[in-house]
């Protein structure tokens, strides 16, 4: 009787470990398969705005741009927004309209001097200082070169 | 007649009969439906969903063409994407007053804690359902709310930046999200709610209906049975139901915005009227204490609601003889329903564009070279083309490659 109730306890015993098997062989590489994404690293990379010269003297321009990327299987035109100033004695500064907060896009408002989100009413000021609102950095400004008269921002 | 005593030879149905029309408690009400209301607005979304994706596509460059040919062009297409769409709103309602209902008796009170656990999940995919499902469309409402929900997610600690990229399919999106939201929508999440939705069913048919407070507990089976009588209401009231929707689906067309652009300076974003409680909360939390409002709060809720069994032990009479918890579920009521109107009244924004020195007057400059990454001749895979795109092309004029090459990829 014994010795029944112990073949009985390894069966189980042993029921529980193939399936625990089996569930980590099938699994591992499912959730690999579906997290990966995750672990790609984004690659950065100098974009074109257009001719130095046409932005010159720009005050918070708006200026959207395209270029392509690899999303996934398809190679895709990719679209960004970006406000322009000409900062003189060949400076730029270059701003993301993607809100630190949430994503939204912001506006630049000429009465208030300041970048303004639609969302949850963020306010940015001139330097991109959040001035009030839920954002717990500034907006992003981007890193910028200007080559063969050309102005570039690297898109991260 | 022989089919019956074929499966009567072979199956338990006399028992099965028997156990349709075991008698339920003797108070009972109209609020008792609205469990089997949610099961129908279920089956409801899944059937019209099946259909639905006879049509649709899940890739940028496609599924806001498929949503506009569903509702313009295919017979029926705006009646059953209608159905889907405001069956889905009022899925949120019907789910949102079960749970009242349950927490106004205390149903959820000892035997019935695994139901009320399991409810509280089916809320959850509930809600995924939402979530996921509006990003499909890919107008311009569906890119926002879900960079914006994403990006809730993204706050998390630890894992936040992960859980967002895992959701995305990546750092953007794009292509592989609205494949990855799809799949979610249509195969995990009803895979998810009818294997949820099985379990709590097994619950309540194991621990019988809970009934209003007042039954003693010889009263608890002494009722009209559950089989003619209770189901005959619930399907009078899916009847019901399915009239308002479908009048519904009939004179409100359901709103398709522009396709998704993620340059438009215009566009003021918004979530679903469901989630727009949450797009209120997150306008109190500043600076550092943006987590509070996009994960703390959320998961504190969550928590506290799925654990309610086991911190309200209280004796199981109607809500408002106990006051502790009628001030709780009130505060919770008015504060989500009054968020809720806040949200919906958020004034859009007006803004003044600078005005430029240059001689420039047009406030978009187009890069001389558009795509600097782009080689010559190589062919550009745009998301979406425009109607004039697609009139304007003559016979025979290739527009855009369904496939790229090895060496495009590359």
């Amino acid at each position: 009787m014994e010795k029944q109730g112990n073949r009985r306890s390894f069966l189980e015993i042993a029921t529980a470990f193939i399936g625990g098997v089996l569930s980590l062989a099938a699994g591992i590489p499912l959730i690999g398969f579906a997290i990966s994404p995750a672990f790609k690293k984004g690659e950065s990379k100098w974009v074109d705005l257009g001719l130095a010269d046409r932005l010159k003297n720009s005050r918070f321009k708006k200026v959207d741009y395209t270029f392509t990327a690899k999303d996934g299987w398809v190679k895709a035109t990719k679209k960004r927004s970006v406000y322009v100033t000409d900062a003189g004695a060949g400076e730029w500064n270059v701003f993301s309209r993607t809100c630190s907060h949430l994503g939204c896009l912001v506006r630049w408002d000429e009465k208030q001097e300041s970048f303004l989100c639609p969302c949850h009413g963020a306010i940015f000021d001139q330097t991109g200082a959040v001035v009030a609102g839920p954002p717990p950095e500034p907006l992003q400004k981007l890193e910028t070169k200007v080559e063969a008269g050309i102005l570039y921002v690297k898109e991260t | 007649m022989i089919i019956k005593q074929f499966l009567s030879e072979r199956l338990p149905l006399t028992e099965f009969s028997a156990h349709l029309r075991k008698p339920l408690p003797k108070h009972i009400n109209l609020l008792f439906s609205l469990g089997s209301l949610a099961m129908f607005l279920l089956l409801l979304q899944a059937a019209t969903g099946a259909f639905l994706a006879l049509y649709y596509s899940p890739s940028p460059e496609h599924a806001h063409n498929a949503v506009t040919y569903i509702s313009e062009e295919v017979p029926f297409g705006a009646f059953v994407r209608g159905l889907h769409h405001w069956g889905a709103s009022a899925m949120v309602i019907i789910v949102f007053l079960h749970l009242l209902r349950v927490v106004l008796y205390g149903s959820y009170k000892a035997p019935r804690e695994l139901t009320w656990i399991f409810g509280v999940l089916l809320l959850l995919v509930v809600l995924g359902f939402g979530f996921t499902g509006y990003l499909l469309p890919w107008d311009e409402k569906a890119y926002w709310a879900t960079v914006v929900g994403v990006e809730i997610a993204s706050t998390a600690p630890i894992l936040g930046d992960f859980v967002a990229k895992v959701l995305r399919g990546g750092a953007e999106i794009g292509a592989v999200t609205l494949s990855r939201f799809y799949a979610l929508h249509t195969i995990w999440l009803p895979w998810l709610a009818f294997g949820l939705v099985g379990v709590h069913l097994f619950f309540v048919r194991y621990y019988g209906s809970s009934g209003t407070p007042q039954n003693t507990p010889e009263e608890m089976k002494t009722g009209k049975p559950f089989y003619p009588d209770q189901v005959f209401e619930d399907v009078v009231g899916m009847l019901i139901l399915f009239a308002v929707l479908a009048s519904v689906a009939l004179f409100l067309p359901v709103p398709l915005e522009d396709v998704a652009d993620p340059t438009n300076a215009d566009y003021d974003p918004r979530p679903e009227w469901y989630f727009l409680f949450l797009f209120q909360l997150l306008k109190y939390f500043q600076g550092p204490l943006e987590i509070i409002g996009t994960f703390v709060i959320p998961t504190v809720g969550m928590v506290l609601l799925l654990l309610l069994p086991f911190l309200d032990k209280s004796e199981r009479v109607v809500l408002w003889k106990r006051p502790i918890a009628l001030t709780v579920t009130s505060v919770c009521v008015v504060a989500i329903v009054g968020l809720t109107i806040l949200g919906a009244s958020s004034p859009k924004l007006e803004t003044q564009e600078a005005s430029q020195p240059t001689a420039e007057t047009d406030s978009t400059v187009s890069p001389d070279t558009e795509t600097e990454a782009v080689e010559e001749g190589e062919k550009v895979f745009d998301f979406q083309l425009t109607e004039e795109e697609i009139e304007g092309t003559e016979e025979g004029e290739e527009v855009f490659d369904f496939q790229l090459t090895e060496e495009e990829l590359q």
